[in-house]
């Protein structure tokens, strides 16, 4: 029953990190990547190159850099800590920030894919036939924008879940706390405990299956009522 | 009478575009161009989905844009209905819920009904855009913009998508759902037929200048430039060397006019027609050699060739003997059809004026 209640809390504290992760994600990347789609902006193609910086960057000079940044001295780690009073890094808190920098291609990217391929002229019916932008938004891109959505919401989730380097830099591996699946599995085959590795192994193997099959799915069905 | 009055300058890296015209707020007006002629983009800055740098758009009593008084009304508020050239339907949506868009209120179903029933499409309410054929989606299209009860009716290119057949027929569906809701219409194209078929009026449009805008019949007789006369289908321009009173000189040979030579005219044109075989002896005729003969169905295009292979196509009944190609054959050049043109609109109104002035004058 101990090994029980010890396994479930990294599984959930790495359910809570990529949920509140992609939510976040979500808010952020919206408007990068409709800015990113539209814009013939100079900045444009400096700001793609940043914002997809973190799919070639080694996790831990990634992690180095948000440690140095969100650390003691750091000038993220100072104005956390004189809002809060704690410390920003090797806590929840830092594994979010961190985990939204890590992930952000992984929202933005699709997000941008599916904003650039919109029927442009629908949006525009839109507007003619008096929809406002809001109405719009929901009525017409959201519905035409949804598999690059759904796409974004899946692999942001999931490369939050698999992150590894990143989160050891940042976070350390204090259970309850920081310590999410990837750690947990690492630290068990550590102390040489293989029931216990296999056992989340295995589960989130099953889980990321389940997740994938989902999506193509939808996005199967999706395509079909859709004209490409 | 209401009507609308648009003067508006837009002026971007690769294309100008300066128009001033007012169009009654009844009938079809048609404006005609090639791509790149900024036909559409008036058809845009009507819609207010483009905003032009400088001018104003006055709608009866509404004004839509002002740049002085930095009035924009916003698409949404203009009660302008666009039927877009790819149609632009909502692909997650069926063709009733299309209709449906655009609309509140109690009475949806029976206004979407009605519009599905007028333009029989009551059996593809339920697909979706994709599941539908090009004609059944200009339906579709046409449907949610007039269910919405617009006060002006903008289409862009509403037949290019389809085949010949279809398109006669669309064409008179269009024009009867036009008729009976008096519903004005402003609508871009590039087909001739198109525009001879519905408009009222025609607006020539060349590098973002209208040409000339009158009536449908008085814009295809008297193009007010050489561009327009090409956009509008003329075929035959005798480039002018010299004008001596009434006649007009050539290495082609010479010609006689209805009015007095201009020095801003470079083009004796007329179309194909307008061009008859002519009697030995007939005046205002030229000599030429048959170059080709093409079928087109209902005529056939001869391309003859003047002694300065200047060519000159002229139209002939299909039914009828045609000469054969390498014979030399008499053209007449009726007075009445020759048009003089320049790069720049001349307008014929003031030459027929000046020439009588002038006639007087001298």
């Amino acid at each position: 029953m101990d090994d029980v209640a010890l396994d479930s809390q990294p599984i959930w504290l790495t359910l809570q990190l990529a949920t509140v992760t992609v939510s976040l994600l979500l808010i952020i990347s919206l408007p990068i990547a409709w800015w990113l789609a539209h814009t013939k902006s100079k900045f444009k193609v400096p700001i793609e190159a940043i914002t997809a910086l973190p799919l070639v960057l080694p996790p831990t000079v990634l992690g180095f850099y948000l440690l140095v940044f969100m650390g003691g001295n750091g000038p993220l780690g100072q104005l956390w800590m004189s809002m809060t009073g704690h410390p920003l890094s090797f806590s929840f808190a830092g594994l979010i920030v961190a985990s939204c920098v890590y992930s952000l291609p992984f929202v933005v990217q699709p997000l941008q894919a599916a904003f650039e391929s919109l029927d442009r002229h629908a949006i525009e019916a839109a507007w003619t036939l008096g929809a406002s932008r809001s109405k719009t938004f929901f009525t017409v891109i959201v519905p035409q924008a949804r598999r690059g959505l759904l796409t974004a919401i899946v692999l942001g989730f999931a490369h939050t879940i698999g992150e590894f380097g990143v989160v050891l830099m940042v976070g350390g591996n204090i259970p309850g706390e920081t310590q999410v699946v990837s750690i947990a599995i690492y630290e068990h085959v550590e102390t040489l405990d293989y029931g216990a590795a296999h056992a989340l192994s295995a589960g989130l193997i099953v889980f990321s299956f389940i997740v994938l099959f989902f999506v193509y799915g939808v996005n199967r069905r999706w395509h079909y009522g859709l004209q490409t | 009478m209401k009507q609308l009055t648009l003067d508006v300058k837009l002026n971007r890296k690769s294309f100008d575009l300066d128009v001033t015209f007012n169009i009654p707020e009844q009938g079809i007006t048609a404006l005609l161009g090639p791509s790149g002629s900024g036909k559409s983009t008036i058809l845009r800055i009507l819609a207010g989905l483009e905003r032009p740098q400088y001018g104003r758009i006055i709608n009866g009593k509404d004004v839509w844009f002002d740049s002085r008084k930095r009035i924009s009304v916003p698409p949404q508020k203009r009660k302008v209905g666009v039927v877009f050239q790819d149609y632009a339907l909502f692909a997650h949506l069926t063709g009733a819920q299309n209709i449906a868009y655009g609309i509140s209120g109690h009475a949806v179903k029976e206004k979407v009904n009605h519009w599905l029933e007028r333009l029989h499409i009551q059996e593809y309410r339920n697909r979706y855009p994709h599941q539908l054929s090009g004609g059944q989606r200009q339906r579709v299209a046409l449907a949610r913009a007039m269910v919405t009860e617009p006060e002006l009716l903008l289409l862009d290119e509403p037949f290019s998508a389809l085949d010949v057949n279809l398109r006669q027929h669309l064409r008179d569906e269009l024009k009867s759902v036009i008729d009976e809701t008096r519903c004005p219409v402003i609508m871009v194209t590039h087909d001739l037929n198109d525009a001879r078929s519905l408009a009222d009026r025609v607006a020539v449009l060349v590098n973002g200048r209208v040409h000339c805008y009158d009536d449908t019949r008085e814009v295809f007789a008297d193009p007010k430039s050489f561009e327009a006369a090409k956009i509008l289908g003329w075929q035959n321009f005798l480039p002018i060397r010299e004008f001596i009173g009434y006649c007009v000189k050539g290495t082609w040979g010479e010609v006689e006019l209805p009015a007095e030579g201009r020095p801003d005219a470079e083009w004796v044109a007329i179309r194909s027609e307008h061009i008859r075989f002519a009697t030995p002896t007939q005046s205002n005729s030229l000599h030429a050699l048959v170059d080709s003969i093409t079928d087109l169905g209902a005529v056939r295009l001869i391309k003859c060739m003047l002694p300065d292979s200047t060519p000159i196509y002229m139209q002939y009944a299909w039914d009828k003997p045609v000469p054969t190609p390498g014979s030399e054959v008499r053209l007449a050049f009726p007075l009445q059809y020759l048009r003089l043109l320049g790069r720049s609109p001349i307008n014929w109104n003031s030459v027929k004026s000046q020439t009588v002035s002038s006639a007087t004058g001298t």
